[in-house]
């Protein structure tokens, strides 16, 4: 077994403050997680979100789903902002979180007066709308 | 190059998470939710798991065990809660394990910036309207279920294609393993102290190596003579010229230079972010009006109204 990896959990300054735990120490088995962790459970909640947004029927959920994938994408954006040393990827969070405030208010007002219009948040009310 | 995991553990972890989530979507009948559920849980576990085996730094550690498991299923919560208030609180969640693991990440800022927007400004307004847009229950059934709730559409067929999805992604990923680079993201961004005089100075105050009347010496371009490089400063003591050493704690914050590079390199792009931001305010309040007819009646009522207060408005100027 690996020796216990202090470095890697205090690289953050935060962390020490915030979980005084890394410092009495968990049991042997911690590394660093390299970056195809953090790109596999991006992939995994991109997935996640994307068969939400292909099955569920409910319009907020949809909307829901496609936050999950905002998430996603920023999950990795931020892993490889540490991955290349470089706050460009951080910073681009910021805008995607701008770009899924701006979407959360157009899709609300939009299910706001679906729902007034037919009285049910149901997708397949609209089905006539297909091309 | 090495696979950090071995391809079978990968495909049967996707595959056996593929039924999972597919049981655990909403279904009209008896749905096996908890089965699924498990599935998917086992699934999970195997694969992340499965990542630590073939790295060589041993496992990964435990708060991305922790936080990855957590992400991932109160995600699926999200997408197979058959009431969109729950799934609305489980997807919080989601952020908060997200916003761990970018502090794991060492982005401190992002991680307390995505708790204030997403779970305390944009997760609220979708709670206010999830409960503007559903009719109250009446009395009998107050555990009412819409059926557009109770039941998916095409489960299997979308968790096939998003799973095929999965693999094709984790596929790529996993032909080398990319450890991530010792040290702190911002440490490389020390070179923001250059522009930071105040905070050099308060530091080397605190240090004592600043005495009282000292400045900074100004560069040929009459900057202050910062050079985080070499992590000294040169100051002026007494007219002559002395070179400190910037004390141990001085390191560029996560904050600091998250914003030189907001601001500095991407100009352009907040622009456009502000622009974005206003097109959806005034879409919203477009979309989101209600139109009122009244009829001619009330129309000329409301005028003579008007007209009347206007003339006793000016009889008592």
């Amino acid at each position: 077994m690996m020796p216990l990896n202090l470095s890697a959990l205090s690289e953050s300054h935060l962390i020490d403050a915030v979980l005084p735990l890394a410092q009495t120490g968990f049991p042997e088995p911690m590394g660093a997680p390299a970056l195809a962790h953090y790109l596999f459970v991006s992939a995994a909640m991109f997935v996640i979100g994307l068969i939400g947004f292909l099955t569920r029927r409910n319009l907020i959920i949809m909307f829901l789903c496609t936050e999950l994938m905002f998430q996603a994408a920023g999950l990795a954006l931020i892993a490889f902002s540490r991955f290349h040393l470089e706050h460009s990827g951080q910073t681009f969070v910021i805008f995607v979180l701008t770009v899924a405030a701006a979407e959360a208010a157009l899709a609300l007002a939009l299910v706001v007066l679906l729902f007034r219009k037919r009285e049910s948040l149901s997708s397949e009310e609209w089905g006539e709308m297909r091309g | 190059m090495d696979l950090i995991i071995n391809p079978y553990i990968l495909y049967v972890g996707i595959v056996l998470g593929a039924i999972g989530v597919c049981l655990a979507l909403p279904r009209a009948r008896v749905s096996p939710q908890g089965i699924g559920a498990l599935l998917a849980a086992l699934a999970g576990g195997l694969v992340i798991i499965g990542l630590g085996l073939r790295n060589p730094e041993g496992l990964p550690n435990l708060y991305f065990y922790l936080f990855s498991i957590l992400a991932l299923g109160s995600a699926l919560r999200v997408i197979s809660h058959q009431r969109p208030v729950y799934a609305a609180l489980y997807f919080i969640l989601t952020i908060l394990a997200s916003a761990g693991m970018y502090l794991l990440l060492s982005a401190e800022f992002m991680a307390f910036a995505l708790i204030i927007v997403y779970a305390g400004a944009i997760l609220i307004t979708y709670l206010f309207v999830i409960m503007l847009a559903t009719q109250a229950p009446s009395e009998e059934e107050t555990e009412r279920l819409e059926a557009y709730d109770a039941q998916s559409r095409d489960p299997v067929l979308a968790t096939i294609i998003g799973f095929v999805l999965l693999a094709a992604l984790s596929t790529m990923l996993f032909r080398g393993s990319a450890a991530l680079p010792a040290g702190t993201i911002d440490a490389g961004g020390n070179a923001v102290l250059a522009q930071l005089p105040r905070r050099v100075e308060r530091s080397l105050r605190d240090a004592d190596a600043w005495q009282d009347g000292d400045r900074f010496a100004t560069d040929a371009a009459g900057l202050p003579a910062i050079d985080p490089e070499h992590r000294t400063a040169t100051l002026v003591r007494r007219g002559e010229e002395v070179t400190v050493e910037f004390p141990e704690s001085l390191q560029a914050r996560n904050v600091e230079s998250l914003a030189f590079n907001f601001l500095n390199e991407h100009p352009g792009t907040i622009e456009i972010a502000g622009v974005l931001l206003l097109m959806a305010m005034l879409g919203a309040v477009v979309l989101s009006r209600r139109q009122v007819q009244f009829d001619e009646e009330v129309k000329a009522r409301q005028a003579r109204r008007l007209a009347e207060a206007i003339r006793r408005e000016g009889g008592a100027a």
